[in-house]
């Protein structure tokens, strides 16, 4: 079962920075470009209006059927889809970090000559991080727990090592899942704990 | 001779039906102190930002040192960089110490080496005697000593000419007096500023020339000696009436 925590692991990571990658240009993006925010929009309802087993399998099987490469691959697909979800979830709690960051700055930024990618990375980023805390803690959870989903597309995480136990004598229904319920809560706890006060702190200081 | 720094003519700014600058023409000269004044609400702030072009004008022309920046495909960025701007609530980074504040542009605008853009943020922070504050973040500092840092962030780049939008207005009275002393330090040094502020005793002693502001327009154009005796229209009559009754009371 210890060997799954490492795949869990590897897929929540991926997917939760996969999740930033796209989530935070895309929460400027809605936030500054009007003619794009569309596209953002549509992207957002799409993949927070799916149930994470529906898109999982959509691709796999489906997706998969057509485009074999890379979506034959389980733990690609499981880190992909997961990933674009948490993009539509990220990118609408940094877009809420903007606003709370406010137009403020940016105005402040530009008077002094930055250009608006440099008012956005040198001044807006770091206090969207700040402010995105308790939502970007409560989404990293958030995907290590989707993650479970991939045992139905045969991916070896916790989930799937949890069943194949269960499968073999003595047939222990109880002890696997136990096992992989305390598992779950020491992979999300500790990082989302880790979020909050290094946000709160930050908050504090700053007076944010 | 005199140097044209900042002009504008001709310049519109409406927001729906409101007009917040109506066809004003201004020149300031190098060293030129002048302060705007007029009831809030008259569109004072929103003719600053057009002047730094934080708000692009509607029509009509800005100019800085005979580059003129309403024209398309002006690089508005270069532009700014030399022009200083004082926000009435300050608007520091707040994630960035006082020192931090001052050299963001220093290095990223004129491109400065690490230890140049701290040796020239210092200088600024000096002139403003908040040096021994660099280490300190926004939010641990009072807001006339807030305000010193923006008024340093401003001039670190030494800009052409700084735009102050009611310096202190946002500040508890007791601040203030420090607020108008630096700008009083920095008019000493002849710097070219445009002011928008209510400070009358300042205004009297530093400006060049005070301008009535009211309703998007110009009405009075004047010496600060004869705002305060005689003004010549009816409105800025009333207005300084209204303004020096309010000074005594406090």
């Amino acid at each position: 079962m210890l060997q799954g925590v490492s795949t869990t692991l590897s897929i929540s990571i991926f997917s939760f920075l996969l999740g930033l990658v796209i989530g935070l240009p895309l929460a400027f993006i809605r936030t500054y470009e009007r003619g794009f925010a569309i596209f953002v929009d549509i992207f957002e309802k799409v993949f927070r209006g799916i149930p994470e087993l529906v898109l999982m399998l959509l691709f796999y099987r489906g997706v998969g059927l057509y485009v074999p490469f890379p979506f034959d691959n389980a733990f690609f697909t499981a880190t992909f889809v997961l990933g674009l979800r948490s993009a539509a979830n990220q990118s609408q709690i940094f877009r809420g970090a903007i606003r709370g960051v406010g137009e403020e700055q940016m105005v402040a930024s530009r008077s002094l000559g930055l250009s608006r990618l440099q008012s956005i990375t040198r001044v807006m980023i770091p206090q969207v991080f700040i402010f995105s805390t308790p939502g970007l803690g409560s989404e990293y959870a958030l995907v290590v727990k989707d993650s479970s989903y991939a045992f139905v597309i045969g991916v070896l995480d916790i989930m799937k090592r949890a069943e194949q136990i269960r499968k073999i004598p003595p047939y222990d229904f109880v002890t696997p899942y136990i096992m992989a319920a305390l598992l779950y809560i020491l992979l999300t706890f500790p990082i989302a704990t880790w979020f909050d006060t290094w946000g709160g702190r930050k908050k504090n200081k700053l007076g944010l | 001779m005199t140097n044209i720094v900042m002009e504008c003519r001709n310049l519109w700014k409406t927001y729906g039906n409101i007009i917040a600058v109506k066809d004003v023409s201004l020149q300031i000269n190098e060293g030129d102190i002048k302060l705007i004044f007029g009831p809030s609400g008259s569109g004072k702030s929103t003719f600053l930002r057009c002047l730094a072009m934080l708000t692009p004008p509607d029509k009509g022309d800005v100019f800085l040192r005979n580059e003129c920046l309403t024209k398309p495909g002006v690089d508005l960025n270069k532009a700014r960089a030399k022009i200083g701007f004082v926000f009435q609530h300050i608007w520091l980074f707040r994630h960035l110490t006082a020192l931090g504040n001052v050299e963001l542009a220093l290095r990223r605008v004129l491109k400065m080496s690490k230890d140049k853009a701290r040796d020239r943020a210092m200088l600024a922070l000096k002139e403003v005697k908040m040096e021994e504050w660099a280490n300190h973040y926004p939010a641990q500092l009072s807001g006339g000593q807030q305000q010193r840092i923006g008024i340093a962030r401003a001039l670190a780049r030494e800009p052409d000419i700084i735009l102050l939008d009611e310096p202190t207005s946002a500040l508890d009275p007791e601040l203030t007096g420090e607020v108008i002393d630096t700008l009083r330090d920095l008019a000493k040094m002849g710097t070219t500023m445009l002011i928008v502020s209510h400070e009358m005793p300042f205004a009297r002693e530093v400006a060049d020339e005070m301008i009535f502001y009211d309703e998007g327009a110009i009405i009075e154009t004047n010496l600060p000696e004869l705002f305060f005796t005689s003004p010549e229209s009816e409105r800025a009559k009333k207005f300084m009436a209204r303004l020096i009754k309010r000074t005594k009371r406090e």
